[in-house]
C-alpha cells in the first residue's frame, strides 16, 4: 500500500477516538462548559465498552455501555459545575482522577480477556475506489457512524432549535432565562451528551481499534481532544479534519519505520500542538472571539 | 441557580463573604469527607476487600513508619511549589494549567545545566546554578503563554495546557536522543553526580526541597499580602478596569504573576529531579502538575493551606502502596479516594465564589 | 480570622517538618548478623504492568505462584503497575517494612531503584530480572534472566518456513540489548531456513500502549508482512491485529493460540517457576552471597533449564519444520551452537562476529547492532 494511503487510512482509524471525544467536547464548550475530564470519560467509556462486550459477547452492547459510562462521568461534572458552581478546571481534573481510579479498580478483571470486537466492514463499491477506498471505506462501523455524526452534530448545533438553545446557553445565557428556558438544564444536557461522545471515543479505542483493555490505555487522547476543540475553533467540521491530522501524525512514524526510514516521532507528535499555538497566535483575538462568550468567562475567571 | 449566572464582576466587588458560623462550615467539611470515605468503602467492599481493615492498615502503615512519614514530606515538596505556581497567577485572575509542562522544563534545565557544567564544577555552586536555571526555564516556559496573552490575546488557560504537551515532547526527544545515557539502554539521562544531588536533612532521607518549599510558602504569602506588587496584582486580577483607571500597567502585572508562577513550577521540577529521581525518564513528573493544580484549588489558592493540601495528597499517595500490599486492591484505586475527597469538597463545602467558573 | 487559621496550619506544618527531622533515628540500623535475606518469611515481587496482562508481567505473577506452592508458609507480596522510577524504591521499602528480605524487581528499568534499595538495606536481597549490573555486583543483589533469544531463534525458523511474502514484522518498545538480540535471533532463525526472509521492525517507545501497537501492526501489515511478532509487555493487540488481517503470529511471553486460532505458529513463553524457586531456596538458606545468583546470572539451553520455552505449534507448522526446530534446539545446546554463530554481518554488510566465533551470553547481553536482513534503524 502506498505511504499516502497507509498514513491517511491509519490517521482515520487512529484519529477516530480523538474525534468522538473532541466532537463531544465541542458540544459542551458551545454551551459554555469546558471539561478536562474528557480523558476520564474516554477511560470509563473504554472500560465500560470492553467489559460489557466481554460479558454479553456483543460489541454493540459494548458501544452503548461506553456511551452511557462516559455520559455518567460527565454527568457528575455537569452537576458540580452547573448546580454547585464548582471550578470547571478543578472538577474536570478531579473526575479524571476518579476515572483513573475506578477503571483501575474494576478493570483489572478484564485485562487480557478476549473480546468479540467490532470487525472491519468494507463498504461495497466505495471501498474499491482508488486511493479513497482504502483511506475512507475499509474500516469498522463506528468509523462510518462518525462520518454521519459529524455533519449531524453540525446540523443540530447550527440549524435546529436545540442547537440554538445550546449555543445561546454558551453565548448569552441571560436571554434564555428571559425567554423561560433554564440555561442550567441546557448546559447540563450538553455536557452529558458531550461525555457520551467521549465514551464512544473510548469504546472505539478498546473494542474497535486496539481490541484490548489496559489500565490508562487512553494515554492522553482526551487531553488532545480538548486541545483539538480550540484548534478547530469550536466547529464540528474542523474537529474532523483536526482529529485526522492528529491521527496521521501518529500513523506517520510507524509507516516510515516499516519502510526502513525514520523521522523523529516526537517532532511529529508535537506538530499538532505547535500548529494550534501558532494558529492561536496568528489569529489571536479573532480565534478567541469565536469562542462562546460564557466559555471566555470561564477562562478569564477560572480561579 | 441564579448564582451560576452572576456576572463576573459582581462576585468579588459586591457580595460580602457569607459567613455562616464556623460550626456549619466545619460540619459541612466533615460530612463531605465522611461521604467520600463511605463511597470509597463501598467500592472496596465491592472488590472483596474489608474497607475498615484496608483503611486502618493504610493509616498505620503511612503514619507509624518513619520511612513513610519521610516519604510524605519528600512527595509533598514539589506539590507545594507546583501549587504555589498556580496560586500566584490566580491572584492576578489567571489560570495556570501548565504546571505539568513547567515542571518538566524546570527539570530539563536543571539536567542540562548538570550535563553542561557537571564536569567542571560541583557541589553547592552547581546545585545553585541548577536551581536558578530551573526557575528561569520554568518562567520562560510560562513566559511563552504570557507573551501569547500580551501580544495576541491568547488565553493563558489554553496556551499553558497546550504547552504541557510540547514540554513532554521536548523531554522525550532529549532523553531518547541527545541526552540518552547509552543508545542501547533505557531512555534515560546520565544519573546526577552525588555532588549535584540535593542534600538530605540530617538523619533522614528527606531532601532539603521541603525547606525550600516551606520558605517559599512564607515568601509568597508575604509578597501577595504585604507588598505593593501583591496588592496591585490582586486589584488587577479582581477588577482590571479599575486598576487601569488608577494607572496600573495591568498587562505587565499579569505577566509578572504568570512568570513567577512558572519559576515556582520550574523549581518544583528541579527538586523532584535532583532530590528524588536523579535521572530524567519518560514518565518524569507525570501528573505532578495536575495534582498541584488540585492541591492549590483545595487550598483555595492561599499559600499556608497549600501546605496542608499538599501534605494530604502526598499522604494519600504514600498510602496507596498499603492498599495494594495489605488489601490486595490495585494501587491506583487511591485515585478514587483522592477524587472523591476533591469532589466532596467541590460540591458540598461552601464555595465563597459561585460564578459558573 | 482566616489569617489566624492559616498561621496555625503553617505552624503545624512547619512543626511537623522539624519534628520529623529531629526525631529521626537511623533508618538503616536494623541490620542483622545473618546472611542477607536468610530465613525471610516474606518475598516481594514488583511488576511494571498489571499481573494479568497476557504477557511479561503475568509470567512473573505465575512464577510467584509457583514459589507460593513450593513455600506455602511464605508471605508473597505482589505490587503491580510499579513505574520504572523512584516510586519503585518506595514500594520496595514498603515491602521491607512488611518483613520481606527478598525482593524480585522484575522490569528492565527497575534496576536503578533495586540497587538503591539494596544499598540501603544490606540485610535484604534484591534481585532484578533482565538488566545487567555493569559495576561491581553488591553482595546482596544480582540480575537473572533466561536467554530469550534462543527460543526466538527457533520461532524464527517457524516464521521463516511459514512466510509466503518473505516479510516478517517485529513490534518492539525500546532498542535495549535484550530486544535487539531477540530481533536478530529471530531473523537469523528465519534466514537459516529461508535466505530471502527479512524482518521489518517498528518501535512503539512504550512497553504497553495498545493504540500505538495497533498503528505499528497496521503499518507492518500494509507492507505485506505475513508473520507478526513483538517485544511488548501486553500482547493482545498485535496478535489480534494479525489474526484479523489473516496474518500469522509468533507469540511472546504467553501462549496466545486461543486468541489467534488461525494464525498461531508458535512462540516463546516463560516458565519462571523453577528458577524463582531456586533463587528463593538459595536466599532462605543463607547461601546467596557468592552464589551464581549474586551476579549477572544467565541461563540458556547450554547451561540448564531456560525459563523461556517454546510454546505449542499451530496447524501451519509442518512436520518437517518441527523437526528442523527440534534439531536446532539440540544444536543450540552444544558448544558450537548459537543464534549468532559467526560469521554474522550487520545491516551494512560488515562482519561483526567472525567466522567460527561463538559469542558468550554476556557478550550477547550488550548487543548494539541489527544483523543483515533486519529493516529498521538504531539510534547512533
Amino acid at each position: 500500500m502506498s505511504l499516502l494511503e497507509d498514513v491517511m487510512g491509519g490517521g482515520v482509524r487512529g484519529g477516530t477516538s480523538i474525534m468522538y471525544a473532541a466532537l463531544g467536547e465541542t458540544i459542551g464548550e458551545r454551551a459554555g462548559v469546558i471539561n478536562l475530564g474528557t480523558e476520564g470519560s474516554m477511560l470509563v467509556g473504554a472500560l465500560g465498552a470492553y467489559a460489557i462486550a466481554v460479558e454479553t459477547g456483543d460489541p454493540w452492547w459494548g458501544v452503548v455501555a461506553g456511551a452511557v459510562a462516559g455520559g455518567m462521568l460527565s454527568g457528575l461534572h455537569a452537576y458540580l459545575v452547573v448546580r454547585r458552581g464548582a471550578s470547571q478546571f478543578a472538577s474536570g481534573l478531579s473526575l479524571l482522577f476518579l476515572a483513573l481510579g475506578l477503571t483501575s479498580l474494576f478493570g483489572a478483571a478484564y485485562v487480557g480477556q478476549p473480546v468479540v470486537a467490532l470487525g472491519r466492514w468494507d463498504v461495497p463499491v466505495l471501498s474499491d475506489l482508488p486511493v479513497l477506498g482504502p483511506i475512507l471505506f475499509r474500516h469498522d462501523p463506528l468509523i462510518y457512524l462518525s462520518y454521519a455524526l459529524v455533519p449531524l452534530t453540525w446540523w443540530v448545533l447550527f440549524r435546529t432549535r436545540i442547537g440554538l438553545l445550546v449555543r445561546t446557553a454558551g453565548e448569552r445565557s441571560d436571554s434564555l432565562e428571559v425567554n423561560g428556558y433554564s440555561a442550567a438544564r441546557i448546559r447540563a444536557g450538553a455536557v452529558v451528551v458531550g461525555g457520551m461522545f467521549a465514551g464512544l471515543g473510548g469504546a472505539h479505542l478498546s473494542i474497535a481499534y486496539a481490541n484490548a483493555w489496559f489500565e490508562n490505555m487512553v494515554s492522553g487522547r482526551g487531553f488532545i481532544a480538548v486541545a483539538l476543540v480550540i484548534f478547530a475553533v469550536w466547529s464540528p467540521l474542523r474537529v474532523m479534519g483536526g482529529a485526522y491530522l492528529f491521527g496521521m501524525a501518529i500513523a506517520l512514524g510507524p509507516a516510515l519505520q516499516a519502510r526502513g526510514s525514520e523521522l523523529n516521532q516526537f517532532a511529529l507528535d508535537v506538530i499538532p500542538f505547535l500548529l494550534t499555538l501558532i494558529v492561536l497566535a496568528v489569529l489571536g483575538r479573532r480565534t478567541l472571539s469565536a469562542a462562546p462568550a460564557e466559555l471566555k468567562r470561564v477562562f478569564e475567571n477560572s480561579t | 441557580m441564579t448564582a451560576t449566572m452572576a456576572a463576573p464582576e459582581s462576585d468579588l466587588a459586591t457580595a460580602p463573604p457569607r459567613w455562616r458560623g464556623p460550626l456549619l462550615v466545619v460540619s459541612r467539611w466533615v460530612l463531605a469527607l465522611a461521604g467520600a470515605l463511605v463511597i470509597f468503602s463501598a467500592l472496596l467492599l465491592a472488590k472483596g476487600a474489608n474497607p475498615v481493615d484496608a483503611m486502618l492498615a493504610m493509616v498505620s502503615s503511612t503514619f507509624t513508619q518513619q520511612r513513610s512519614v519521610e516519604q510524605i514530606f519528600i512527595q509533598m515538596s514539589p506539590l507545594v511549589l507546583g501549587a504555589l505556581a498556580v496560586a500566584v497567577p490566580a491572584r492576578a485572575g489567571l489560570t495556570n494549567v501548565g504546571g505539568e509542562g513547567q515542571i518538566i522544563i524546570g527539570a530539563v534545565a536543571a539536567c542540562g545545566t548538570f550535563l553542561l557544567l557537571g564536569e567542571s564544577i560541583g557541589g553547592p555552586v552547581l546545585v545553585l546554578l541548577m536551581l536558578v536555571a530551573s526557575a528561569l526555564a520554568g518562567a520562560a516556559w510560562a513566559g511563552l503563554a504570557a507573551g501569547l496573552r500580551l501580544l495576541a490575546g491568547v488565553n493563558e488557560a489554553i496556551s499553558t495546557l497546550l504547552l504541557n504537551f510540547v514540554a513532554l515532547d521536548v523531554l522525550l526527544f532529549l532523553i531518547y536522543q541527545p541526552w540518552r545515557e547509552s543508545p542501547t539502554g533505557q531512555p534515560t539521562t546520565l544519573e546526577l553526580a552525588d555532588s549535584a544531588k540535593l542534600p538530605v536533612l540530617a538523619g533522614t532521607s528527606v531532601h532539603v526541597g521541603i525547606v525550600l518549599a516551606v520558605v517559599l510558602v512564607v515568601v509568597v504569602h508575604l509578597v501577595l499580602n504585604h507588598t505593593r506588587w501583591g496588592f496591585r496584582v490582586s486589584v488587577a486580577g479582581g477588577n482590571s478596569e479599575a486598576a487601569r483607571r488608577s494607572g496600573m500597567k495591568v498587562p505587565i502585572l499579569l505577566c509578572s504573576a504568570l512568570l513567577i508562577g512558572g519559576a515556582l513550577a520550574g523549581l518544583a521540577g528541579m527538586i523532584h529531579f535532583a532530590g528524588v529521581e536523579y535521572k530524567l525518564r519518560p514518565g518524569f513528573g507525570s501528573q505532578l502538575g495536575y495534582t498541584s493544580f488540585l492541591a492549590c484549588w483545595l487550598a483555595r489558592h492561599r499559600p499556608f493551606p497549600i501546605l496542608l493540601a499538599a501534605f494530604t495528597f502526598a499522604a494519600l499517595s504514600v498510602g496507596s502502596d498499603s492498599l495494594q500490599l495489605d488489601s490486595g486492591v490495585p494501587a491506583a484505586s487511591i485515585n478514587v479516594l483522592t477524587a472523591l475527597i476533591l469532589l466532596a469538597v467541590l460540591g458540598f463545602t461552601a464555595s465563597r465564589k459561585k460564578a459558573s467558573a | 480570622m482566616r489569617k489566624s487559621t492559616a498561621g496555625a496550619i503553617a505552624g503545624v506544618a512547619v512543626t511537623l517538618v522539624l519534628t520529623s527531622c529531629a526525631s529521626a533515628t537511623d533508618p538503616q540500623s536494623d541490620v542483622t548478623d545473618g546472611a542477607p535475606g536468610e530465613g525471610t518469611t516474606a518475598i516481594g515481587f514488583i511488576t511494571v504492568g498489571p499481573k494479568d496482562d497476557f504477557g511479561y508481567n503475568q509470567a512473573v505473577f505465575e512464577g510467584s505462584e509457583a514459589v507460593k506452592k513450593a513455600y506455602p508458609d511464605m508471605e508473597i507480596l505482589t505490587a503491580e503497575n510499579v513505574p520504572e522510577d523512584d516510586t519503585a524504591a518506595t514500594t520496595m521499602e514498603k515491602m521491607i517494612d512488611k518483613g520481606a528480605k527478598l525482593i524480585f524487581a522484575t522490569s528492565y528499568g527497575h534496576l536503578d531503584a533495586a540497587l538503591k534499595v539494596a544499598e540501603a538495606h544490606p540485610d535484604v536481597v534484591v534481585v532484578q530480572q533482565g538488566n545487567t549490573i555493569t559495576t561491581d555486583v553488591p553482595k546482596n543483589s544480582g540480575t537473572y534472566f533466561g536467554t530469550v533469544y534462543e527460543p526466538m531463534y527457533l520461532a524464527g525458523i517457524a516464521a521463516g518456513s511459514a512466510t509466503k511474502t518473505d516479510k516478517l514484522g517485529y513490534v518492539y518498545a525500546f532498542p535495549i540489548p535484550q530486544t535487539i538480540a531477540n530481533i536478530n535471533a529471530f531473523e537469523q532463525g528465519a534466514l537459516s531456513v529461508n535466505p530471502d526472509a527479512e524482518t521489518i521492525t517498528v518501535s512503539t517507545s512504550d512497553w504497553c500502549n495498545p493504540g500505538k501497537q495497533q498503528a505499528a501492526a497496521e503499518s507492518l501489515l500494509s507492507q505485506d508482512v505475513d508473520v507478526l511478532t513483538q517485544h511488548q509487555d501486553c500482547t493482545a493487540t498485535v496478535i489480534q491485529a494479525a489474526e484479523k488481517a489473516g496474518a500469522m503470529t509468533v507469540g511472546y511471553h504467553a501462549d496466545a493460540s486461543s486468541i489467534a486460532p488461525e494464525g498461531w505458529l508458535t512462540g516463546a513463553v516463560w516458565n519462571w517457576g523453577p528458577l524463582y524457586t531456586d533463587i528463593v531456596k538459595t536466599v532462605v538458606d543463607g547461601d546467596f552471597v557468592g552464589s551464581e545468583y549474586n551476579a549477572n546470572f544467565r541461563v540458556g539451553y547450554k547451561t540448564g533449564t531456560n525459563p523461556f520455552v517454546l510454546a505449542g505449534y499451530g496447524d501451519q507448522i509442518s512436520e518437517a519444520t518441527q523437526k528442523a526446530i527440534t534439531e536446532a534446539q539440540a544444536w543450540l545446546a552444544t558448544d558450537e551452537g548459537s543464534p549468532f554463530a559467526g560469521p554474522v554481518e550487520d545491516q551494512s554488510g560488515k562482519v561483526v562476529i567472525k567466522d567460527g566465533a561463538i559469542p558468550t551470553y554476556a557478550e550477547n547481553d550488550g548487543m548494539g547492532f541489527f544483523v543483515k536482513g533486519v529493516i529498521g534503524k538504531l539510534a547512533q
